[in-house]
């Protein structure tokens, strides 16, 4: 493999790296969390050395409540998503298990609004299987839940029940016809569109879990469309989400290198862009194999 | 162009304040009056997205009497429905031949520059439907840039109408860094608010790492007074209303094409939705948002919006709505 056609974008990530420690949301822009977190992902599993990632950790905790959950920032407390990638950021050093087990800890303890659904109510959905909302008091969706469990697995947590019941929850979102969108199913009777970028978040997580044939439908949907894929979400979590699945495309790092060339198209990627496209080259095996090997060599 | 006389809106008025009371009631009435000022909306006939659309823009500004002064040297921030992408989705977003029309139009009286700038509510790949609506090609070859609204730097204000329950509202940097705001929907039904226009199209405004894909936020605090939160906070400057072709039916995502061959725009967003909901075929006093705006943000009732360019009569296009929905039942 060509690695070296990704290293200008390495170190192009490893430029975003503030003075005051953590990474840019973009190159020129202020810190936020959830970019700081993927870059740090990215940038531990390409073999950056840990002494220079763990300003970017500390960091990291600076967001930490007492109860564990680390937030988008100080100012909106509830928005409690960016806690599922700090675990996964953390999770690559052992210098930071205790922080790391208090947000795994606000996980385990937390869940979106769910309630018995009502006969009359317009959604197909089963609202009371529990998964991880973006924002506390609000339900659960796709995507949080789905870092939620990729989290959870590579902190050991693979058989615990609110794992089990999430991985229930997106198997009860996928689309009846193959993939998932943000995570509705039928709204008064009709079947939502699948998105590439949310098929492949499921994917990836419970990829290696599911049966093979109860998420095909969905592999199908991704293989049939990823050659169309132009923007690094969709692409980037197309290919883990495959990946995680035994369907790694051929063509991957073709596409990944394309990709990040785009940015002459679409302007520079953002950190979290950029560092999905990282780890979608070099994750051979999906990002729960990936993120548990990279703590093992730690 | 036609123009309604002082006369008819005399009579109209008249026929208001005598008969309307009796057929929807006193608190719809008391709801409708408060706001007495006129305001003025522009309907241009558009064929098709081949059209001359920078020009229909341009007449529609002028009409409205917007002076070149306002727009001279000021930086405009288009704010398009980009919701979702799908296949033949051409009534599913505001079209991309629309938004080029308005960058021309803005740039021709002089603004310093154009952006356009979405926070996709369905999606976090909004980059992917501007690729796969063609928006893209647009931006480039104008040297347009486009702000990904979902992950813009926020600052957070109070929520000083308090209609929903949101205590505050985190809002995009870059709504600092413009001096026209200008919502662009698509005309469409909606099965959660009844329709989707200018107004409701703010809620693409706020970013999707504070809100969340979709925006449950919202849901939860209350649809129509969020719609009401937002527009009060953000005070946007001008609306222009793709219905060349639109959607009816299951709106917003999964109705079907209806075109109505119209653009609307005006300066004042309940004016302009009123005037919208009129077009399709509806009373928008009966859409409950609209109506509560017409209390402080603007007004909704025909007497006191001064149409110019074609009359609605002229371009009436009944949209379909779902007896099912129980929010269209309410607008039947």
């Amino acid at each position: 493999m060509k690695n070296h056609e990704i290293l200008p974008y390495i170190e192009d990530l490893r430029k975003r790296l503030l003075a005051e420690g953590g990474f840019a949301s973009r190159p020129g822009g202020k810190y936020r969390p959830d970019s700081n977190a993927w870059a740090i992902m990215a940038l531990s599993i390409t073999g950056t050395d840990t002494e220079f990632l763990k300003p970017a950790r500390i960091r990291l905790l600076k967001d930490q409540l007492d109860d564990g959950r680390v937030t988008i920032s100080p100012e909106h407390q509830d928005v409690i998503w960016p806690t599922s990638l700090a675990i996964m950021a953390l999770h690559g050093s052992s210098d930071f298990d205790v922080p790391k087990s208090k947000a795994v800890t606000f996980l385990l303890n937390t869940t979106g609004e769910h309630w018995a659904k009502r006969p009359d109510e317009p959604i197909d959905h089963n609202t009371a299987i529990k998964g991880w909302p973006w924002v506390v008091n609000t339900h659960s969706w796709v995507e949080p839940t789905a870092l939620s469990i990729i989290a959870l697995r590579i902190s050991g947590y693979e058989s615990h029940q609110r794992t089990q019941e999430a991985q229930l929850m997106l198997m009860d979102r996928q689309l009846p016809k193959g993939g998932w969108n943000y995570g509705n199913t039928r709204v008064f009777g009709k079947e939502l569109h699948p998105m590439p970028e949310t098929t492949g978040i499921a994917l990836a997580s419970i990829g290696g879990q599911a049966p093979y044939q109860t998420i095909e439908r969905s592999i199908y949907y991704l293989k049939t469309n990823i050659d169309k894929m132009q923007t690094p979400l969709s692409l980037g979590w197309s290919i883990l989400g495959l990946s995680a699945c035994g369907e790694r495309p051929v063509k991957f790092n073709k596409w990944v290198i394309h990709c990040l060339k785009n940015q002459n198209r679409y302007g520079m990627y953002d950190t979290a862009m950029l560092s999905l496209m990282i780890i979608a080259f070099f994750a051979d095996n999906g990002i729960v194999k990936l993120l548990s090997a990279t703590s093992k060599k730690d | 162009m036609s123009q309604v006389h002082w006369t008819r809106r005399e009579f109209l008025h008249t026929v208001f304040v005598t008969g309307v009371a009796a057929t929807y009631g006193a608190s719809l009435l008391q709801g409708c009056v408060k706001h007495q000022e006129t305001t003025n909306t522009f309907i241009a006939k558009v064929a098709d997205y081949e059209s001359d659309i920078a020009s229909s823009i341009i007449a529609g500004i002028r009409e409205l009497s917007i002076t070149p002064s306002e727009i001279k040297g000021k930086k405009i921030l288009l704010k398009p429905n980009l919701i979702e992408s799908g296949i033949g989705g051409i009534h599913l977003t505001t079209h991309p031949l629309v938004i080029r029309g308005a960058i021309e139009a803005f740039l021709k009286l002089g603004a310093k520059q154009v952006v356009v700038g979405e926070a996709s509510g369905h999606t976090r790949d909004t980059m992917r439907i501007i690729e796969d609506v063609g928006l893209i090609d647009i931006l480039s070859e104008d040297d347009i840039p486009f702000v990904d609204l979902n992950y813009d730097d926020v600052y957070t204000i109070p929520n000083l109408q308090h209609f929903s329950k949101l205590k505050t509202l985190s809002l995009p940097e870059t709504l600092h860094e413009v001096d026209w705001i200008v919502s662009m929907p698509k005309m469409k039904t909606h099965h959660w608010a009844g329709f989707t226009l200018s107004m409701k199209n703010l809620f693409g405004i706020l970013p999707g790492i504070i809100y969340g894909w979709p925006k449950n936020v919202l849901h939860y605090a209350g649809i129509d007074e969020c719609i009401l939160d937002i527009n009060a906070a953000v005070k946007p400057h001008f609306a222009i209303v793709d219905g060349i072709v639109g959607m009816e039916g299951d709106g917003p995502i999964m109705g079907t094409p209806r075109s109505a061959g119209v653009l609307v725009m005006g300066r004042n967003l309940p004016a302009v939705d009123a005037t919208c909901v009129r077009i399709m075929g509806y009373d928008p006093r009966k859409v409950s948002y609209l109506r509560k705006a017409s209390e402080f943000l603007g007004p909704i009732e025909e007497p006191y919006i001064n149409q110019h360019g074609e009359a609605i009569r002229s371009v009436l296009a009944k949209f379909s709505l779902e007896e099912k929905i129980p929010a269209h039942r309410k607008l039947l």
